[in-house]
């Protein structure tokens, strides 16, 4: 029991992370129907932020999220508005093929410049734990990410709810053309939305750096989770994203105890094949055609 | 003497050359960068079949090219089966294989199925890793003796050189290039076509969708895996990241994507542009070219750190020339050409 509670709470709070890179894949995707295959190599761009902020100048990761938070934001800004700008008309197939360009510069200029040794960033508390009885204990970092995650969705769920600009870009999302008819500027929501989604993968990225490798090819993976992520709680839905997330992680950590570490990943694409076949609108999404 | 009669004759000629050059060219490394253009250009033409043609968007191409490979070392390393037998072993696998994730992945459509496609391959990736008493998982298999190829007691070749690699590789290229004419030119080729365009008016036309494109996709992963064998027994190694990775998904995409999708000359583009350019950057040659003109020093900080570092940037070059492509040149090189082509006709018109 207390091994299946462990890998219970591990998996949750691992999953508040991998939510955070969902959320960002699907809100691109819900604005300009664009697959960001660059995601993970964006979240990886955010854990050698991070490492650069803490050997340099000495800055915690979780203290840094304050500062990457709005550089990977302008980052993301900036992709949008020279790359991805250009296709947001083109066929799928050509959107996908530029994201998976973006990703492979992104990943090999950052091994040309750091070269792709692993990383690690260790901190104080980078192995602490937290013991909560019966044999069940929770490690720091991961609890810590956890509260930063739940912070930052709820945020998000303000801005996307009540402010002017999250509206806009909810309707954008909704429909393109009766956005623009309505007055709203869909180029900038774009921005905006493509601005947030790096936002939340490189805070995912300084999130996880305690507790991960860092190397430049580490976001191949993560893109594909994050894609397993959306797909299974519907491509675009924000709480959908945050339920997927979890359940991952959740599916992960289980696998990772009852089956093997090894498998571990297997069991995660079995199950997104079996979504894409039998719930392909996943599990908040409404079926598109 | 007319068009068509002078593209077969500069065909013939140019086929007439790759066949003698063996006899005159003795460097095993313009034989090995042939022999890596000839790969190259039968992994691009198999997957045009299904992208380019029929406009299925394999992001898992892996998976065969993997299987193939895999299939035929396992077989030669343990069971000491002759590669050109292991080669239709590997072939039959990857059918079924492909069967498989044919009747999966093309109940999808769109970038649902660029990410089913992915997930499988993947998944080909893990077990590779993982079933270790079949692959010797992350090690990879190490085959350094191939048996001699006899016919009837005559040794025909005992592959101590690069030469029957050469040709096994010619014939290769040639067969898929073959492939690909006769689907352009074939009723099959046709079908695939109009998947390709509108999937539901060829629905109501009485196309067979997800019959079509399982044909589509056997005829491309059998080529991919006769390419994944050839590859295999070449190099002499295989590991899971260097046949099953995503990487490799993406590179043999990239080549058709570069050429030019949908067009017979596309893929042998694209693999001229790409092969030599990775291999200088690969070998170094870019940095003792610059050296030379004496625009970086040997010594100095750049230059150190480019002849460090270049070797691995192939990749990066990738990622540069495909985000060109799609910006600039969505057609690809030889949508490129042809339209520079009509560009010059119109106006001399």
């Amino acid at each position: 029991m207390a091994v299946f509670l462990q890998s219970l709470i591990s998996g949750v709070l691992i999953g508040g992370v991998y939510a955070l890179i969902g959320i960002g894949l699907t809100l691109i995707f819900g604005v300009m129907r664009v697959i960001n295959f660059a995601h993970g190599d964006i979240m990886m761009v955010g854990m050698y932020l991070t490492y650069l902020l803490f050997t340099l100048m000495g800055v915690d990761p979780f203290v840094s999220v304050l500062i990457s938070f709005p550089l990977m934001f302008f980052f993301g800004g900036f992709l949008q508005k020279v790359f991805i700008n250009r296709v947001l008309n083109a066929v799928a197939q050509n959107q996908i093929l530029l994201t998976i360009g973006l990703g492979l510069i992104m990943s090999n200029t950052v091994m040309l410049i750091f070269t792709s040794d692993y990383k690690i960033l260790t901190t104080s508390y980078s192995s602490s734990t937290i013991q909560v009885g019966g044999g069940v204990s929770i490690s720091t970092p991961l609890l810590v990410s956890f509260l930063i995650t739940a912070v930052i969705t709820a945020a998000l769920g303000w801005f996307l709810l009540k402010t002017d600009t999250g509206q806009a870009i909810r309707a954008t999302a909704q429909d393109r053309d009766a956005a623009q008819l309505m007055g709203i500027n869909v180029s900038r929501m774009s921005v905006i939305a493509f601005g947030l989604g790096a936002a939340l993968a490189g805070t995912a990225g300084a999130l996880i750096s305690p507790t991960y490798y860092i190397f430049p090819q580490v976001g191949g993976t993560f893109t594909l989770k994050a894609f397993v992520i959306t797909v299974l709680g519907g491509m675009g839905s924000v709480v959908g994203a945050t339920l997927g997330g979890i359940l991952i992680g959740i599916t992960e950590s289980m696998s990772a105890v009852y089956i093997s570490s090894g498998w571990k990943d297997v069991v995660v694409f079995v199950l997104f094949l079996l979504v894409l076949l039998f719930k392909p609108s996943g599990l908040m999404g409404k079926s598109r055609t | 003497m007319n068009k068509s009669m002078l593209k077969a004759a500069i065909g013939l000629i140019v086929l007439a050359g790759l066949l003698v050059i063996p006899r005159f060219v003795e460097s095993p490394y313009a034989l090995h960068m042939m022999i890596l253009l000839f790969l190259s250009v039968s992994q691009g033409q198999s997957w045009n079949i299904l992208g380019g043609y029929a406009g299925q968007y394999s992001v898992g191409h892996a998976a065969y090219f993997g299987v193939g490979a895999y299939t035929t070392m396992m077989l030669m390393y343990s069971k000491q089966v002759a590669p050109w037998v292991g080669v239709w072993a590997g072939v039959a696998a990857v059918i079924v294989v492909a069967l498989v994730i044919g009747s999966i992945c093309f109940r999808l459509r769109g970038p649902y199925f660029v990410l089913a496609s992915i997930a499988v391959a993947e998944i080909m990736r893990l077990s590779a890793i993982n079933l270790t008493t079949l692959t010797n998982g992350a090690e990879g298999i190490l085959v350094t003796e191939i048996p001699a190829f006899k016919i009837g007691g005559r040794v025909v070749t005992d592959f101590l050189t690069k030469v029957p690699f050469y040709y096994i590789g010619l014939f290769l290229a040639l067969l898929t290039l073959a492939i690909a004419y006769w689907v352009q030119h074939s009723k099959l080729g046709y079908y695939f076509q109009a998947i390709r365009e509108d999937q539901d008016a060829a629905h109501s036309l009485g196309i067979h969708i997800s019959v079509y494109k399982n044909i589509g996709l056997v005829i491309s992963a059998v080529l991919t895996s006769l390419a994944g064998s050839f590859y295999g027994i070449y190099v002499g190694f295989v590991d899971p990241p260097t046949v099953l990775g995503l990487d490799v998904s993406v590179q043999i995409m990239l080549i058709c994507i570069i050429g030019g999708m949908g067009t017979i000359w596309g893929p042998v583009l694209g693999s001229l542009l790409l092969v030599p350019l990775s291999e200088a950057l690969r070998s170094n040659m870019i940095t003792e070219g610059l050296v030379k003109i004496g625009l970086v020093s040997a010594d100095s900080k750049v230059g150190l750190f480019l002849k460090e570092n270049l070797a691995h940037a192939h990749v990066l070059l990738y990622g540069i020339l495909v985000v060109l492509v799609i910006l600039f040149m969505p057609d690809g090189l030889m949508g490129f050409v042809k339209k520079l082509a009509s560009r010059r006709k119109r106006e001399a018109a």
